[in-house]
């Protein structure tokens, strides 16, 4: 009996048995995710608050990062935590085995910094590209700055970072394949294991694909009724009036 | 009475208001007039402490503050018992007329949102503008935006109300509907200072005009006096290249 070429149950079979891990590749990206927004929120604020050399240290970091590839920063922190642990050990005689440190802590930290050096500029933009004009009209009304920021400036910097943070996550969902290199096993190390016991690379890592494109298709859709949320349409409809507004406070709709 | 006294403000090392006092009665309608960078709006915000003012002081009916070292609760409670409108109108532009209006009364002085809506909706018809209540700033004519603006400023109950060149961003067609608006508001008694380039509107609205040149008030009087009886030079000059146009 020859061997097929090519075999679509395969590629069907596999779907479950990596679908296993996507728990865990959703786990990285969405605790990367939020603490990357807020550290990304943290570096943008400090740095256009100017305070001195946390900003310079933000802003190196925020070179190096972006400046090197993914999977050499993972390197790094797989490799040099445990370092920094052996110095701390022999430094201080503490006895901190490097062994229970978890994989998956390097791939967060590695992640959740990535993230955020890279949300931290959008996040700065947005916040600057707010209209000056706006944050007047709303002191002239006599809020307290927490009141402005929260009623003017975070809804209209949402509109501007929306589309660059969503892409944000889309990269990093597929970044998280790259969390092997620190030993922790998601899809893409699962595709690998299935793969080379079953020696049919091609259909795992085909069906591989398919789930990482699905995924991407439905962030991007979630995104785009997200960004319609918050967008005015350019001619006026009664239908959209306030639901944007309606998600930041939610009075009533006023009948008339 | 509302009084101002002794008000100066200086960019890096510049004076661009240099030692103003002024005196406005319960209902004056005041009207600040002179050439561009005089420092018209320098003294406007200075006022609502867009700008901080190296010094002076300011009593509104017992409530008096010292803009050298003016406190955030005296600052946040000068913003209330004032307000503003500005050359290019401010509108949040993510909520809709009613909603603009209704944003200072609910958060600012934390009315329910029945009687938020109810005080909006009678301001924005007074400004002519019952049937765009539910549109959002940019479905707006620059005109309608500016007197959604006029009505988010009445809403609040002024003392004092700022005018900043309110028809000077607008195409000439939609000048007048605004400058209606400014005048039965100005018959309604509500204090104000306006600055303004439309000298005909100007010698029609107010009561009091000043002219302001190099950050300092120059003449000061009743439109019949400024306007065709100046005092200095520089005024009958500066009236004579608005005739010349
Ligand atoms: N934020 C600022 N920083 C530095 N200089 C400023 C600033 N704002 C205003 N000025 C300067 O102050 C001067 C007065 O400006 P201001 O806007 O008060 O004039 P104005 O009388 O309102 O003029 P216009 O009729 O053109 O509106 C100008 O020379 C201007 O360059
Ligand atoms: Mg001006």
């Amino acid at each position: 009996m020859s061997v097929k070429l090519f075999d679509i149950d395969i590629v069907i079979s596999s779907i479950p048995k990596l679908l296993q891990y996507l728990p865990k590749s959703l786990y990285i990206t969405f605790v990367s995710m939020i603490a990357g927004l807020f550290l990304g929120l943290i570096f943008a604020i400090v740095r256009m608050k100017k305070i001195p050399v946390l900003s310079q240290i933000i802003a190196v970091a925020i070179s190096f990062i972006r400046g090197t590839p993914m999977i050499v920063q993972l390197y790094l922190t797989y490799n040099g935590i445990p370092l920094l642990l052996k110095y701390i050990n022999l430094q201080y005689g503490t006895e901190y085995n490097i062994n229970d440190v978890p994989a998956m802590l390097f791939v967060l930290i590695t992640f959740s910094f990535n993230e955020a050096a890279y949300n931290s500029e959008t996040i700065r933009a947005a916040l600057m590209s707010v209209n000056k004009g706006q944050i007047e009209a709303a002191e002239s009304l006599g809020m307290t700055y927490f009141q402005v920021l929260k009623r003017v400036i975070v809804p209209e910097a949402l509109v501007v970072a929306i589309p660059p943070l969503g892409n944000a996550l889309i990269s990093l969902l597929k970044g998280t394949s790259l969390a092997f290199v620190a030993g922790v096993i998601e899809m893409t190390a699962q595709g690998k294991i299935i793969s080379s016991s079953t020696f049919r690379f091609f259909e795992v890592y085909l069906a591989l694909a398919i789930i990482y494109w699905v995924l991407t298709i439905i962030i991007e859709q979630i995104l785009k009724l997200l960004e319609k949320k918050f967008s005015i349409s350019d001619v006026h409809t009664d239908v959209q009036k306030r639901k944007w507004t309606s998600l930041f406070n939610r009075d009533r709709e006023v009948d008339r | 009475m509302i009084k101002i006294s002794n008000l100066s403000k200086s960019f890096q090392k510049n004076l661009i208001v240099d030692d103003v006092s002024i005196q406005i009665e319960k209902g004056e309608v005041l009207a600040l007039i002179g050439s561009s960078g005089a420092g018209k709006s320098t003294f406007l915000r200075s006022i609502n402490c867009l700008e901080k003012a190296d010094c002076g002081q300011l009593d509104l009916d017992g409530f008096h503050v010292n803009f050298t070292n003016i406190t955030k609760s005296q600052k946040l409670e000068l913003r209330k018992q004032t307000a503003m409108v500005f050359q290019h109108f401010n509108l949040f532009q993510h909520r809709t007329a009613l909603d603009n209006v209704k944003e200072g009364l609910k958060i600012v002085k934390k009315m329910s949102d029945k009687t938020a809506t109810e005080i909006a909706l009678k301001h924005l018809e007074d400004v002519g503008l019952s049937d765009r209540v539910n549109y959002y700033p940019k479905h707006l004519s620059g005109g309608q935006q500016q007197r959604v603006g006029i009505a988010r400023a009445l809403a609040m109950e002024p003392k004092l109300l700022l005018v900043d060149e309110p028809t000077s961003a607008l195409d000439p067609e939609l000048v007048g509907g605004v400058l209606s608006t400014i005048k039965a508001t100005a018959a309604k008694g509500q204090t104000m200072i306006l600055v303004s380039h439309e000298m005909s509107f100007v010698y029609e609205v107010a009561d009091r005009v000043i002219f302001m040149d190099g950050g300092r008030i120059v003449e000061q009087g009743t439109p019949d006096e400024v306007f065709n009886n100046p005092k200095s030079p520089r005024t009958e000059q500066f009236l004579q290249s608005y005739k010349n146009r």
